[in-house]
C-alpha cells in the first residue's frame, strides 16, 4: 500500500467531518495550550524571579547578616531590631581570610525627607563607603560619598533613582540641601535605578547616607540593621558561612547550645530555595496539563469507539474493495493520531499567544520553551497512538460481512 | 475460473448451527454471465461473500485461477479482492462524504499503487457519469449510485464482477440501465455472478443457479 494517497484520504475523511474532528481535538487542545503557557511563563517567571533578587542583592557571592535570631519577618528596621550586631563585628569579620569586604547598614523607613515643599519618605539607608563596589550598583550623576566622608559624619546624601524624580522632579538635585529629619544633607549624588525587587516593589526609593552619619546624626544607635559579606571564594559559601557564625558567636560570648542572637542568609541558597519552590507549583500544573491532555485523549478515544460502530458499512466497503485488517487499522489509527496532532498543534499555537497575554499581564518577558514546544506535540502524537489503537483494533476486526449486511 | 468444491458455511446463532451452504459444487468459466437465484435466507450472499473472499467457508475447497483460497492469510485474501473480484451490492454503499471519483478511486489506493485520476474519471466516462465526476452520493439518483459502484468495483480491472441483488433497490428503468451496463461489461469479456429474485433480470443470464437451503443446482441453460 502507498502510504501518501492513503494518508491523504485519512486527511480527507477527516475534514469532511470537521465539527466532529474539531470537537474531538478540543481536549488535547486546551491540554497542550496550557502545556505551553505553563512551561513557557513558568521558565520566564523563574528567570524574572532570578533577576529581581538579583537586583536587589546585587551580586550572589554575598552573605547577608541581620540581628535577631531568624525570628523576624519581613523588613528589619531600626524599631523591631535587636541590636546584637555591632560595627566592631564588621570590622572583626572584614579581617577574616574567607571576607573580600564588609558592608555596613544602618536603615530605616519612616523618616519624612523635605525638599522645599516637597515631602518624602523614601527609606534611608546609612551604608559604608564600599557600598556601590559590593552591590555592583552605578552612580549615575555626581559621586558617592567616600570613607573620608564616613569618617567624618559628613552629612551627604545620595539619591535613589525614584526619590530624585520624586524630589527634584525636572530639577538637578547635585549641591542641593534636603531635610532628612531635621538634619540638612547635601546630595552628592543619584544612583541607577536598580528596577523591581522580588516582590515586585521599587527598590529605588531610596536614599543613601554614610553610615555612622546615619548612626550618630540621624537614628542615635551604635548597632547595625544588617551586614553584606562579600566572599573571596562564593562556591565555597557553606563553609564561610559556618566560620563567619562561628566568629559571631565567639564574638557574642554565645557558647554551646545556645541559639543565634543574628542570622546568615546565603542568598544562593535561597535562590535555590525559590526557584525549586516555582518549579513544585510548575511540576504540579504540569501533571494537570498532562491529566487534561490525557482526557483529549481519552475524548478522542470514545469518540473513535462510536465512530467504528457507526462506521461499519465504511469498513465493510473497504474490506470489499480490498482493504486488509492493517489498511483498516492504520486507518482509524492515523484518523486519531492526525486529530491528536492538529490538536497539538493548534494548542501550542494557542499556547504561544497565551503565553504573550499572560507575558503582558504579569509583565513578563516574553519567552517561548521550543523544546516544551516540541515536547508536547510529541506528546499529542503518543496520545493519538495511545488512545487510537483500541478502537483502530475494533475496527480491523469488523467482521466485513456482518458489517456489509442489512 | 472459479471452481468450488463441497463448499460448506455453517454459522451458529445461539448455540444452535446453522447452515447456510451445504456441500455446494460448481464451475464458473471465465466469460460467463452467472445468475444465482433462490429465496430469502437461502444462501445466495453467504455464497458470494465467499467467492469474493470476504467470507471464509466453514469446509471444502475453493480454487479461484487454480490458486487454493482457502488457506490464504488476511492480507493475501486482501490483495486477491484488491485485483481480481469487483463487489456490486444491493444497497451500492458508496461512502459517504466521498465524491463518485474518490469513491472510484479508493480501491487503487488499496490495491498499492498511486489513484489516477484519470483513471477514475475514465472510469465513471464508461458508465455513463462523466458528469456527476464531484458529486457527493447524496447527491446521485440510486440508479446513479449504483453506477458509481460499478465503476468502483472494475478500477482494477478484476476477474469477476460479484453483484448482490444489484438492482434490488433500483425503479424499473434504473435497474434495467444497470442491467444493460452489466450485459455490455460482460460482452466485453468481464466474468459476472449476479445474484437476483427478479425473474426479468434471470432472463438475461446465460446459466442460471437455483439454491435452496444452502444446496446448489443447475436448472437451465437459456439461448
Ligand atoms: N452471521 C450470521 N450468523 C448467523 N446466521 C447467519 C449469519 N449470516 C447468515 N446467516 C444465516 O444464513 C442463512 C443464509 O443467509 P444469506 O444472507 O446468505 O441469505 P440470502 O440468500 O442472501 O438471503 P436474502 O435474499 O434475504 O439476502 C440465513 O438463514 C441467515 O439467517
Ligand atoms: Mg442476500
Amino acid at each position: 500500500m502507498n502510504l501518501l494517497p492513503f494518508l491523504l484520504s485519512v486527511g480527507r475523511t477527516l475534514s469532511r467531518n470537521r465539527i466532529r474532528a474539531i470537537l474531538m481535538m478540543a481536549g488535547v487542545t486546551i491540554g497542550i495550550a496550557s502545556l505551553t503557557i505553563l512551561a513557557s511563563i513558568g521558565e520566564s517567571t523563574r528567570r524574572e524571579t532570578m533577576k529581581r533578587f538579583k537586583n536587589m542583592l546585587g551580586t550572589f557571592d554575598t552573605v547577608i547578616i541581620r540581628p535577631g535570631a531568624g525570628k523576624n519577618r519581613g523588613m528589619v528596621t531600626l524599631a523591631n531590631v535587636d541590636p546584637t550586631l555591632r560595627f566592631e563585628d564588621a570590622s572583626a569579620m572584614a579581617q577574616m581570610p574567607d571576607v573580600r569586604q564588609v558592608a555596613q547598614i544602618q536603615d530605616a523607613l519612616d523618616i519624612d525627607v523635605k525638599y522645599r515643599d516637597r515631602v518624602e519618605t523614601p527609606a534611608i539607608f546609612g551604608v559604608s563607603s564600599n557600598w556601590p563596589e559590593l552591590r555592583g550598583d552605578e552612580v549615575v550623576d555626581g559621586a558617592f560619598f567616600s570613607e573620608d566622608d564616613n569618617r567624618s559624619l559628613a552629612r551627604v546624601a545620595v539619591l535613589g533613582a525614584e526619590s530624585r524624580t520624586r524630589l527634584f522632579p525636572g530639577e538637578n538635585p547635585i549641591g542641593k540641601t534636603i531635610r532628612i529629619g531635621d538634619v540638612p544633607f547635601v546630595v552628592r549624588g543619584v544612583m541607577a535605578a536598580r528596577g523591581a525587587g522580588p516582590a515586585g516593589g521599587s527598590l529605588d526609593n531610596l536614599i543613601f547616607t554614610p553610615v555612622t552619619t546615619a548612626s550618630k546624626r540621624l537614628f542615635n544607635r551604635d548597632f547595625l540593621t544588617m551586614m553584606i559579606v562579600q566572599l573571596k571564594d562564593p562556591n565555597d559559601s557553606d563553609a564561610a558561612v559556618r566560620r563567619i557564625e562561628a566568629l559571631l558567636r565567639e564574638r557574642h560570648h554565645i557558647n554551646g547550645s545556645a541559639l543565634d542572637d543574628f542570622n546568615v542568609t546565603n542568598p544562593r541558597a535561597v535562590m535555590a530555595q525559590v526557584t525549586s519552590l516555582g518549579s513544585t507549583l510548575q511540576k504540579l500544573l504540569r501533571v494537570v496539563a498532562i491529566l487534561a491532555t490525557a482526557i483529549g485523549g481519552v475524548v478522542i478515544m470514545s469518540v473513535t469507539l462510536i465512530a467504528v460502530s457507526e462506521r461499519k458499512r465504511e469498513i465493510g466497503v473497504r474490506r470489499a474493495v480490498g482493504a486488509s485488517r492493517l489498511a483498516v487499522l492504520l486507518q482509524f489509527l492515523l484518523e486519531a493520531v492526525l486529530l491528536a496532532f492538529a490538536g497539538g498543534f493548534a494548542g501550542a499555537g494557542i499556547g504561544i499567544g497565551g503565553t504573550q497575554i499572560v507575558a503582558n499581564w504579569q509583565h513578563l518577558p516574553f519567552l517561548i520553551q521550543e523544546r516544551a514546544v516540541a515536547l508536547s506535540l510529541l506528546l499529542s502524537i503518543v496520545i493519538g497512538l495511545v488512545f487510537g489503537i483500541y478502537p483502530a483494533w475494533k475496527a480491523a476486526n469488523t467482521n466485513p460481512v456482518d458489517a456489509l449486511r442489512g | 475460473m472459479i471452481r468450488v468444491q463441497n463448499l460448506s458455511k455453517t454459522y451458529s446463532r445461539g448455540g444452535e448451527p446453522v447452515v447456510a451452504l451445504r456441500e455446494v459444487s460448481c464451475e464458473i468459466a471465465s466469460g460467463e454471465f452467472v445468475v444465482i437465484r433462490g429465496a430469502s435466507g437461502s444462501g445466495k450472499s453467504t455464497l458470494l461473500n465467499i467467492l469474493g473472499c470476504l467470507d471464509t467457508p466453514t469446509s471444502g475447497a475453493y480454487l479461484l485461477d487454480g490458486t487454493d483460497v482457502a488457506s490464504k492469510s488476511d492480507s493475501e485474501l486482501s490483495r486477491i479482492r484488491s485485483q481480481k473480484i469487483g463487489f456490486v451490492f444491493q444497497s451500492f454503499n458508496l461512502l459517504p462524504r466521498t465524491t463518485a471519483r474518490e469513491n472510484v478511486e479508493l480501491p487503487m489506493i488499496y490495491a498499492g499503487g498511486a489513484p489516477s485520476r484519470a483513471r477514475a474519471t475514465a472510469a465513471l466516462e464508461r458508465v455513463g457519469l462523466g458528469h456527476r465526476v464531484h458529486h457527493f452520493a447524496t447527491e446521485l439518483s440510486g440508479g446513479e449510485q449504483q453506477r458509481v459502484a460499478i465503476a468502483r468495483a472494475l478500477i482494477n480491472n478484476p476477474a469477476v464482477l460479484l453483484a448482490d441483488e444489484p438492482t434490488g433497490n433500483l425503479d424499473e428503468s434504473a435497474g434495467a440501465t444497470v442491467m444493460s451496463l452489466l450485459q455490455e461489461l460482460n460482452n466485453e469479456g468481464h466474468t459476472i455472478v449476479l445474484v437476483t429474485h427478479d425473474p426479468a433480470v434471470a432472463a438475461r443470464a446465460q446459466r442460471t443457479l437455483a439454491i435452496r437451503d444452502g444446496v446448489l443446482s443447475e436448472t437451465e441453460v437459456a439461448k
